[in-house]
Order: C-alpha cells, then sequence, then structure tokens
C-alpha cells in the first residue's frame, strides 16, 4: 500500500502545481473592480490550490481504506503508450504539408503494427490494404460527400 | 402535443431520415456492444457527417446513436461476459449466468425487450415533463440558472466515483479550461497566449472527443499488446419463436420493469449520475423486491430486466434537463448538446417556444429510433456478434482518424487536432490519478454559464451578492448543493466504518 499513497501523494502535488499556475497567469489579468473579469479565475484558483492541500492531507491519513482500482493484473505498457503518441504527433505535424490520403495511410499502417499483440503476427500486406482502403474511403466519402475539405498535401484528388 | 407529433412523425418518415436512424441505430449498437468503445466516440465520429445535413436529419442520426449505444452493451455483457459500457454492469451478473445455462437467447430476448419497454416508458415521461417543465424555466433569471448550474456541478462532482476532492477538483479544472477566450460581460481576452485561434476557447467537441476518444485509445496502447483474443460465445438462434421468451414470463415482469423504468428516469435527471448507476440500483431493488432473491446471480431473467430497463429508461430522463435547461447529465448529452449547437439550436425553455416543431420532430426520432432498436439488435444480431471479433489493433487507429477528422472539420483547423490531443493527455493523466472525467465536461459546460450569470444577476442587483440568496429558486439549489457536499462527507466519514456497495453486490 506504500506505492499507493505515494501515488496519491503525487497527485496532489500535480493538483496543487495546477492550482499555483492558474492562480499565477489570473494575477496578470487586468482588473477592473472587485467583481470583473478576474473575479471567477481568482475564486477557481484558490479552490484548485485548496483542493490540492486537501489531497495532499487526504494522501497522508487514508492508508488502505481505499481498493486500487488500478492494480490489475498486467502492467502497463509504457513503450507502446509513448510510441502512439508519437505516431499521432506526427499525424497531427504533417497532415496539412503531406496531406490526409497519403498520411492517414502511413499513419495505420505504422500504427496498426504498434498495437499488433504480442502474440500475433503483424501482417504487413493486410494492413496496408486496410490503411489504404479506410484512407480513401474516408478521404472521399468527406471530401466529395459531405464538402469536408481534409488537406489534400502532394496528392490533389 | 398530439399535433405536433403527428408533424414531428411526418417529418421523421421521410427517406433521408428513416435511412439514417437504420445506419445510426445499427452503429450505436456496434459501439455499445464492443467493450472500450463508448455512445460518445459513436457521436463524436459521426457529428461531421452532420455538418451539412439540416437539423431534423442531423438530430436524428444523433439520437439514434445514443438509444443504439445504450442497449447495445447487453450483447457484451451476455456473450463475452464483460460490460460493453458501464450501463450494463448489472446486465452481466444474471446475464453471463444465463449463457452458461444454455439460455443466451433468452436473455438478450428479454435484454432487447425490455431496453425497449424501458426507452419507450422513458420517453413518454420526457415528452409530459419537457414542455411543463420548460414553460416553469422560462421564467428563471441569471440567479435561477446561475442556482442550477452550481447545484450541478456540485452534484456530478460529489456523486461521481471515488473521492470527492478528486471530483471537486475534475470540475474546477473543467471551469478552468472554458475561462480560456473571450470573457462574458466585458470583453477581456483571458488565458488565450495571444494566439488567435484561443480567442473563442476551446470548442465543446474537442474537449469532449480528447477526453473520451483519445484517452480511450492512448489507454488501450498500454493494454492490447498483452491482450488474447476474446473467446465469443455462440448462440443458435434456430428455432426460436418471438423473442426467446413466453408471454408469461413477460407478463410476469411487468411490475419490475415498470419499477425499473421509474428508477432509470429519476437517476438519469438527476445530473452526474445516469445509466451507469441506476442499472445497478435497480438491480438491488429488484432483488430485494424479489421472491426469490437468492436465485439471483445464478442466472434469473429478472436481473437481466431489471439492468436494461433501468440503463436504457436514462435516455428520456438525462434529456429532460438537455432539452428544457441546456444541461447536461453526463458525456453522452454533453455531446449531444455539442451536436445540437453545431446545428445552431441552443436547448433551453425558447427551444420549446421558437422551434416547437423541432423538439416533436426529436421524440418522434427517438421512438422511432427505439422500435428500430428492438427489431434490428434481435434480428441482427449474428451480425453484431461477427463485429465483437474484429481486433482492437485495426479498430482504434481508425477510430483516431476519424476523430481527427471530425475536429478539423469543426473549422477546418489542425489547430483543433492539437487540441483533441491535448485533451487527450489531460483525460489520460485523470485515468491514471483516479480522477472521474464527467465533472470536467460539466464543468467546461456549465462553467461559464455559472460565470455569465453571475455577473448578469450582480449587475441586476448592483453587485450586491445577497439577490443569489433571497432569490428562493437559486437560494434553494445553492443550500441542496451545499448539503449534497456535506451529506458526501458524513458518508465518507460513516462508510470507513461500514463495508462499501461492493459487499451490498457480492450478497
Amino acid at each position: 500500500m506504500e506505492s499507493h499513497k505515494k501515488k496519491e501523494l503525487v497527485i496532489g502535488v500535480v493538483m496543487l502545481g495546477a492550482g499555483l499556475v492558474y492562480l499565477f497567469m489570473t494575477m496578470n489579468l487586468p482588473r477592473k473592480g472587485f467583481v470583473d473579469a478576474a473575479f471567477v479565475p481568482y475564486v477557481l484558483a484558490f479552490m484548485l490550490c485548496l483542493l490540492g492541500i486537501l489531497q495532499l492531507i487526504a494522501s497522508r491519513t487514508t492508508a488502505s481504506s481505499e481498493i486500487d482500482a488500478e492494480s490489475d493484473s498486467t502492467p502497463a505498457d509504457y513503450a507502446t503508450v509513448l510510441k502512439t503518441l508519437g505516431l499521432i504527433v506526427l499525424y497531427a505535424a504533417l497532415l496539412k504539408t503531406v496531406g490526409f490520403l497519403l498520411m492517414t495511410t502511413l499513419y495505420l499502417y505504422l500504427q496498426f503494427i504498434v498495437l499488433t499483440p504480442a502474440s500475433q503476427r503483424v501482417k504487413h500486406v493486410s494492413y496496408l490494404v486496410i490503411a489504404v482502403i479506410a484512407s480513401t474511403a474516408i478521404y472521399f466519402l468527406f471530401r466529395h460527400g459531405f464538402d469536408l475539405m481534409l488537406p489534400a498535401g502532394f496528392l490533389d484528388l | 402535443m398530439l399535433e405536433l407529433l403527428q408533424e414531428g412523425f411526418s417529418a421523421v418518415f421521410s427517406f433521408q431520415i428513416l435511412i439514417l436512424i437504420t445506419l445510426g441505430v445499427a452503429v450505436g449498437i456496434v459501439f455499445g456492444a464492443v467493450p472500450g468503445l463508448t455512445a460518445v466516440m459513436a457521436i463524436a465520429l459521426s457529428l461531421p457527417l452532420t455538418y451539412t445535413m439540416g437539423p431534423a436529419a442531423g438530430l436524428s442520426l444523433l439520437v439514434s446513436l445514443y438509444i443504439g449505444a445504450t442497449s447495445g452493451g447487453l450483447i457484451s455483457a451476455i456473450l463475452l461476459k464483460i460490460p460493453g459500457t458501464p450501463s450494463s454492469i448489472a446486465t452481466t451478473f444474471d446475464g453471463a449466468p444465463m449463457m452458461e445455462k444454455g439460455e443466451g437467447v433468452k436473455a438478450l430476448g428479454a435484454g432487447i425487450v425490455f431496453s425497449f419497454i424501458g426507452t419507450i416508458i422513458s420517453i413518454a415521461a420526457l415528452m409530459f415533463i419537457a414542455p411543463w417543465l420548460a414553460k416553469v424555466a422560462l421564467r428563471f433569471g441569471p440567479h435561477e440558472y446561475f442556482g442550477i448550474a452550481i447545484f450541478s456541478l456540485t452534484l456530478i462532482a460529489t456523486l461521481s466515483t471515488g473521492s470527492m476532492i478528486k471530483g471537486l477538483f475534475s470540475g474546477v479544472m473543467g471551469f478552468v479550461f472554458a475561462t480560456v477566450g473571450i470573457a462574458p460581460v466585458d470583453a477581456i481576452r483571458r488565458f488565450t497566449f495571444d494566439t488567435p485561434n484561443l480567442n473563442s476557447g476551446f470548442e465543446v467537441l474537442t474537449v469532449l472527443v480528447g477526453i473520451f476518444a483519445i484517452s480511450e485509445i492512448i489507454k488501450v496502447a498500454e493494454s492490447v499488446r498483452a491482450e488474447r483474443k476474446a473467446a465469443v460465445a455462440s448462440v443458435s438462434m434456430k428455432q426460436i419463436k418471438g423473442f426467446g421468451f413466453s408471454m408469461k414470463e413477460f407478463i410476469g415482469q411487468l411490475p419490475n420493469s415498470i419499477r425499473s423504468s421509474l428508477i432509470g428516469i429519476g437517476i438519469g435527471i438527476l445530473p452526474g449520475v445516469g445509466a451507469g448507476t441506476s442499472n445497478i440500483v435497480s438491480y438491488i431493488v429488484a432483488k430485494k423486491r424479489s421472491k426469490y432473491p437468492e436465485k439471483f446471480g445464478k442466472g434469473v431473467i429478472d436481473g437481466v430486466v431489471a439492468s436494461e430497463t433501468a440503463n436504457n429508461a436514462g435516455i428520456g430522463g438525462a434529456m429532460i434537463p438537455l432539452l428544457t435547461l441546456g444541461i447536461p447529465g453526463d458525456a453522452v448529452t454533453a455531446i449531444l448538446l455539442g451536436g445540437f449547437m453545431i446545428h445552431g439550436i441552443q436547448p433551453g425553455p425558447m427551444l420549446f417556444m421558437s422551434q416547437g416543431p423541432l423538439v416533436y420532430t426529436i421524440f418522434a426520432a427517438l421512438l422511432l429510433a427505439s422500435v428500430m432498436m428492438l427489431v434490428l439488435e434481435f434480428y441482427g444480431l449474428r451480425i453484431f456478434i461477427k463485429l465483437l471479433a474484429v481486433p482492437k489493433h485495426i479498430l482504434l487507429p481508425i477510430i483516431l482518424v476519424l476523430c481527427v477528422v471530425g475536429a478539423f472539420g469543426l473549422s477546418s483547423r489542425i489547430f483543433d487536432i492539437w487540441t483533441i490531443l491535448l485533451f487527450g493527455l489531460i483525460g489520460y493523466g485523470f485515468v491514471k490519478g483516479g480522477i472521474p472525467a464527467a465533472p470536467f465536461i460539466i464543468g467546461f459546460i456549465l462553467g461559464p454559464m455559472a460565470e455569465t450569470n453571475l455577473r448578469r444577476g450582480l449587475m441586476l442587483s448592483d453587485g450586491n451578492f445577497t439577490g443569489f440568496l433571497t432569490n428562493p429558486i437559486c437560494a434553494t439549489f445553492l443550500v441542496l448543493a451545499a448539503l449534497s457536499i456535506v451529506w458526501h462527507v458524513y458518508g465518507t466519514l460513516r462508510s470507513s466504518k461500514k463495508a462499501g456497495t461492493a459487499d451490498l453486490l457480492r450478497s
């Protein structure tokens, strides 16, 4: 239960941190009177800080009464999470220049590979086929069916 | 009212809308059935399709998705023993044992039929209560709205699972993100970091898609590589008469289903708690009221009926505050609200005055979608079972792409794609920290409502805060909000002595 306690403490620190950052940003707002555009942000900032402090206190006192829902059998696979995030960032960053069709196909293909369960083989051909079909279908459905101008990029179809 | 409803039906019985309702219900059922896919995702992904449709067509599609997805959870609850959505948790208690006893079809049939009955009763309640409540709400001013917003926010923060501190934190954080952009009343730019993209603040839809869809995809990445193929049990549909259960059983379940509907509607109206809670409450009540409580959990039809009636009855319940006050009770109604606003419709009491026919079109669409759900879900069962086998590592990336399309489509900016990623990370952090996400959304939506009405109310009473306490309706809601916090603190202190609801469920 020691790790649970530590986790709750970290959450409290993050909560308090968020409150302080917001308080600092609020103090930079122009003031015009007691109740102005900065009034509600001040109230919110103080509430965040207060909740952060309460969480810190609670993390010290509530030891093992709460059952940790996260502590199930399989440990979290953070390598896959980071790879997935990296792919999403790349996808968003290059979408406009490369264009929806090419970028989506590439993203889907790589993301399928990253997420394939360890017990299964990576099927390159079928992944590629699914990626091409899915991105083409979405592109034409939205661009031509629903007039949603997805970025065309290099391929202007 | 009947005339308006008739008009509504004639609007819905057009070729385009009929197709949309059928598709919406089918897609909704799939999203409800596949564990990890949610009603919020179904609606978020289909929103860009509605951008170019008229409001009647667009909203019919959205409510059909809602109905389909709420009901679809029962398929995996019975066949996979995993609830497809939190609203079908109690369905697994008796649905799974029934499946083991070889009564799978009976469990599915009862679940589907009583889902339908729950939906219909709740829509009837919606049709009777909503117009009346809208009339009352017409007289509400800034003070009343401020009170209701604060009350709803507190209620969702205290009632959401886990610690109250985290629930409140989540709600306040949502409010914090809503303060980005041009301030109400005096139009000062706040927290925009001089980026014009932030002048109008964050779009509700990008926040919702990020918190509920993107974070889910990131979360699945944690465990998907360790996953093994889930075994989908098969059911034989041959030689099945009707819906797989007898007329006698149906009549025997009627009192149970009416009670469960009322529980579902009542809990659905309250902001913050919905089908996820009502199915369990209704199951416990059915067990207590039963003549044979010892059979519960071993495969009695009553358990499935109680859970499935109550969760679908939440639909009509949750639509009441949404349509009459513009207050969403949970994430699904929040995204529906987003969908309404995209079509230029502001839910609230004025909606019933200015857009009466549209409101009844929505009612008609709800009714038709329920019938469609009954037919499609039972007779299309085999197709839905096949879809349960689609591997997650293929499904989720495609869903992410559709989320990106939806975000981009809002106003053709790459900026909105970054926003869904940002809120996806926040949502993932919340999951890791055990912080509930629903209060965040409600804080984000109700925050500006609270702030605007606070400022307006203060202007009406010349900067005097007592105006909020002397106004009877506002004062009542503020007192109720305070009471809900006190009650929760008291309950937490007591429950440290007593064992919680977990034991109640096990017994």
